[in-house]
């Protein structure tokens, strides 16, 4: 008990939010409910919450007893939390217009149900049924659970996290349960499956998030407690109480902050033990024993990282030569040098480098993660770039490999096409800059290297095939985008059904790969002839390649010949979008008196000899 | 701190009110704010803050200041 104690006042000397949330080991874990309280007032005299979070909470067992943990991790991530829970049961009339989640305005819904919910069937054990009934049931589970959910997808806004509880006691065959034909685990776990495709596929902006993960993690009795249960209907220990706080309150951060793109890496003792410099590349630490195998796996889990969309940098105060040595030729380093999408391997100061990161990779500091192990480089960067979050490599190599698990940034809540191929995508950036230079050395001139890559633009023209990537678009893009403008799966989904609206999208290819979709423009028409550019973006990874304009162009043309004769337009300065600030200027457009931009169609015609060098196709959907 | 005091803290962390409107006779009868749902999480908060297991039974027993502090002192 000293120990605790001595454990909570240091917590209590931590001085700012950050510390809090860039801790690498789960120290919260053992945190008990009066501490919580204390640390979250603690936390929130630090410093002003930086946004409010409504939270709805539909559910069949106790769920009020989650607030004050919630609240403990909402102050964590500087959040105002409002939570509303809804009268108990799977109530349908919640889904409704005059039902107090709508009223609520929920950010986010979290559905905590049980297993008799999807089916009363589930409240026995499923070896009581045959396989013809278990099919049956499941595909009662799945059509039941889509209808619901969809009936509050109509009404409800904001995003939906849906829970199951595992069943209280461990399967009906015990230990053999794994090894029977009918295997509780394996019906369960399919049935998981399904419910997350069905969700995927139907349910807009919405996550399934698996409790047994947490089961797991946790373990069975210090996930339940059955004490709570039995009499208050209250399934959870504090420990998992608080972990599903967490897991809430980290989906809410990653839908209330900048999007974290890039993990930025130390080199000594963050992708390896020792320092290659003075230990060489056969005295480092990276290999399959201790503690070289903790190196390994961290690059393993940053391979992982990857995968989620997020792309690798290198920032090493080194000689280039040595870390280049170890990534082209140490016999167990994982990540190679086409893994990381920029390096700065050199002596200046990491801010320095940070920054032209930034530039090389057009994005801005906020959506960048800094990993390194000294105190030093870690306070350099904290306290010259505020916007990038640093998180500290820990000393002991055995908390390496999960030491960026708690970071809430790191967690996705939709995985696009686009988020996994985003490395090549630089890599291939990197090889059209090369071109260019080249190109520009040789003499030639832009439009020149322009028609090199042979560009095709593909334009969709209100078609509901990747409305995630689309919204996700809106949600991202910060720099060239005229109106920044967020909206979500369901917003979008309304542009492209409704007659009012044109949702145009386009993807690039060229000689060096496809570019997945990466610009969209929003038209909103106002009548018969007059229509407004509500949303005009594009992704800086194809900046400099004049698509812009052809789309633009081209999608002018398109209005002009659907009778439309003339288009508002507006440019709506943040901090980040100065790149656009003169773009309907250099398209022909006129700045009205009132502040607008209007350009007029009912003469246009398309100069065929203006049009930049990419051939355009289109379809059409609506 | 006595008992008695660590107790008084306890309830006054968990139920959100100042230290000040706790005393020895406060109990979930004089008290609206301790209602069933403030009654589980006092529970869990003194199980965690001085490391005892409650059985059923305790849980919907202990609900003032007096018999909280006595089952510790007993139990611990």
């Amino acid at each position: 008990m000293k120990q605790k104690e001595n454990h909570i006042d240091k917590l209590l000397t931590l001085r700012t939010r950050r510390e809090f949330s860039e801790q690498t080991t789960d120290w919260y874990k053992s945190i008990s409910l009066p501490d919580a309280k204390r640390l979250a007032r603690h936390i929130n005299t630090l410093e002003s919450i930086e946004h409010v979070f409504r939270l709805g909470v539909i559910h069949t067992y106790t769920s009020d007893l989650l607030n004050p943990w919630l609240d403990f991790h909402a102050a964590i991530q500087g959040l105002e939390l409002h939570t509303y829970h809804a009268p108990y049961g799977m109530n349908i009339m919640e889904s409704q217009e005059n039902s107090g989640l709508f009223a609520h305005k929920p950010d986010l819904t979290l559905f905590l149900l049980t297993r008799e919910d999807l089916h009363p069937s589930l409240a026995n054990p499923i070896s009581e049924y045959n396989d013809g009934q278990l099919q049956q049931i499941h595909d009662e589970i799945i059509t039941h659970l889509a209808n619901i959910l969809s009936k509050f997808r109509t009404n409800i806004s904001g995003h939906f996290v849906l829970t199951i509880l595992p069943r209280i006691l461990p399967a009906a065959l015990g230990l053999f349960d794994a090894q029977a034909d009918r295997s509780e685990e394996a019906w369960w776990a399919s049935l998981k499956e399904a419910i997350a495709t069905k969700l995927r596929n139907t349910i807009e902006s919405s996550m399934f998030v698996d409790l047994d993960q947490m089961l797991a993690t946790l373990g069975r009795k210090q996930f339940f407690d059955l004490r709570y249960w039995y009499t208050s209907r209250f399934p959870f220990t504090p420990q998992a109480a608080n972990e599903l706080a967490r897991r809430t309150l980290n989906l809410a951060a990653v839908l209330k902050y900048p999007k974290a793109k890039v993990i930025v890496l130390d080199a000594d003792n963050t992708l390896w033990g020792g320092i290659v410099g003075e230990d060489g590349i056969n005295g480092i630490s990276l290999g399959p024993e201790y503690p070289g195998n903790t190196f390994v796996d961290f690059q393993h889990r940053l391979l992982d990282f990857q995968k989620r969309g997020f792309i690798l940098a290198i920032c090493s105060k080194n000689n280039p030569e040595d870390v280049q040595d170890v990534l082209d030729n140490h016999p167990h380093q994982v990540l190679r040098k086409h893994h990381f999408s920029a390096q700065r391997v050199n002596w200046l100061p990491k801010p320095e480098n940070l920054i032209s990161l930034a530039e090389e990779l057009n994005l801005g500091l906020e959506s960048f993660v800094f990993v390194d192990d000294s105190d030093h480089e870690c306070n350099m960067a904290l306290n010259q770039l505020p916007q990038v979050q640093v998180i500290q490599t820990p000393a002991k190599p055995v908390e390496i490999p999960a030491c960026l698990e708690q970071i809430a940034r790191l967690e996705i809540l939709s995985l696009t096409q686009e988020d996994q191929q985003k490395t090549q995508l630089y890599l291939q950036e990197n090889q059209r800059k090369n071109l260019q230079k080249e190109l520009e050395a040789g003499g030639n001139d832009i439009r020149q290297y322009l028609a090199s890559l042979n560009m095709e633009m593909n334009i969709s023209i209100d078609s509901t095939d990747n409305i995630s990537r689309l919204a996700q678009l809106t949600q991202k893009t910060n720099q060239f985008n005229l109106t920044t403008r967020r909206y979500s799966e369901q917003q979008i989904r309304h542009f492209i059904e409704s007659e009012q609206w044109t949702v145009a999208s386009f993807s690039l290819s060229d000689t060096f790969g496809y570019s997945g979709i990466v610009g969209l423009a929003l038209f909103h028409h106002l009548n018969t002839s007059e229509t407004e550019i509500d949303s005009f973006l594009m992704s800086c990874r194809v900046i400099g390649r004049q698509a812009e304009t052809a789309f633009l162009v081209f999608m002018l043309n398109y209005l002009a010949s659907n009778s439309v004769s003339s288009v508002a337009a507006d440019y709506l300065q943040t901090h980040k979008n100065k790149l656009v600030s003169d773009f309907y200027d250099n398209h022909d457009f006129l700045l009205e008196k009132n502040g607008r931009y209007k350009r007029d169609l009912s003469e246009f015609q398309l100069d065929k000899d203006l049009f930049p060098p990419i051939k355009v196709t289109h379809k059409t959907e609506k | 701190m006595n008992t008695q005091d660590q107790v008084m803290q306890t309830i006054a962390e968990t139920l959100n009110v100042p230290l000040s409107t706790i005393n020895k006779d406060s109990a979930a009868e004089n008290m609206d704010i301790w209602d069933s749902f403030a009654q589980v999480n006092l529970m869990m908060a003194l199980e965690q803050t001085f490391d005892i297991t409650l059985e059923v039974e305790d849980l919907m027993k202990l609900n003032s200041v007096t018999s909280i502090t006595d089952f510790i002192e007993r139990n611990s």
